[in-house]
């Protein structure tokens, strides 16, 4: 899982019927620089993920990849089912905050 | 697997029902030199305190982490081992 900043929205209308209703979140992980506050970082590719939470532009966010994904964003999945959804990531958990201890040198 | 250094926690009220108390932690992750930037979120149950250079493991690995062959644990990054300090001769 990665902790990102949601850009925005994905809106499509032709897609995989599966994906109708399933709301897309443009999210950007954070780089280690930019939360230990020492400036920008690099920018890393964003990652376009399901949101069954709703979560707006400019709020952070945990993204699960693969399995996990899948469950998560279905409501109730009996045990034995396979889940259905087409996609690898969705957000599992928006960030009320977290926190960074200093950024003191890396130091062995 | 990768190794990282934990730097800090996440707290989220608003996340998925499965999710429930579990600890989140940061982990910065280790590139050639240093930390190569990636930050990880992982579940921690071996109670790793800032500072503890860690072993997550991904995927089905991390869900082993908890119940080994659950998939009702949705984890995708969970801490599997803590590295032991160099001792200080």
């Amino acid at each position: 899982m990665f902790l990102g900043k949601v850009l925005g929205y994905v809106w499509s209308t032709v897609k995989w019927p599966e994906l109708q209703g399933v709301r897309l979140l443009l999210i950007k992980p954070y780089h280690y620089d930019e939360i230990t506050n020492n400036g920008p970082g690099p920018d890393f590719d964003a990652v376009v993920a399901a949101d069954v939470l709703g979560a707006g532009p400019g709020e952070d966010v945990v993204v699960a990849y693969g399995h996990a994904a899948r469950v998560g964003i279905e409501e109730e999945l009996p045990a034995d089912e396979l889940p259905h959804f087409p996609i690898d990531a969705a957000v599992v958990a928006i960030v009320d905050n977290f926190f960074v201890e200093g950024d003191e040198t890396d130091s062995n | 697997m990768i190794q990282g250094r934990v730097i800090g926690e996440v707290w989220a009220t608003k996340k998925l029902a499965h999710l429930k108390n579990q600890k989140l932690v940061l982990v910065a992750q280790r590139g050639e030199n240093g930390f190569s930037g990636r930050v990880i979120v992982a579940m921690d149950r071996l109670d790793a305190k800032n500072g503890d250079e860690v072993v997550v493991s991904f995927g089905s690995g991390a869900r082993n982490v908890f119940v080994p062959g659950s998939r009702t644990i949705l984890v995708d990054a969970a801490i599997s081992q803590i590295i032991d300090r160099r001792p200080v001769i």
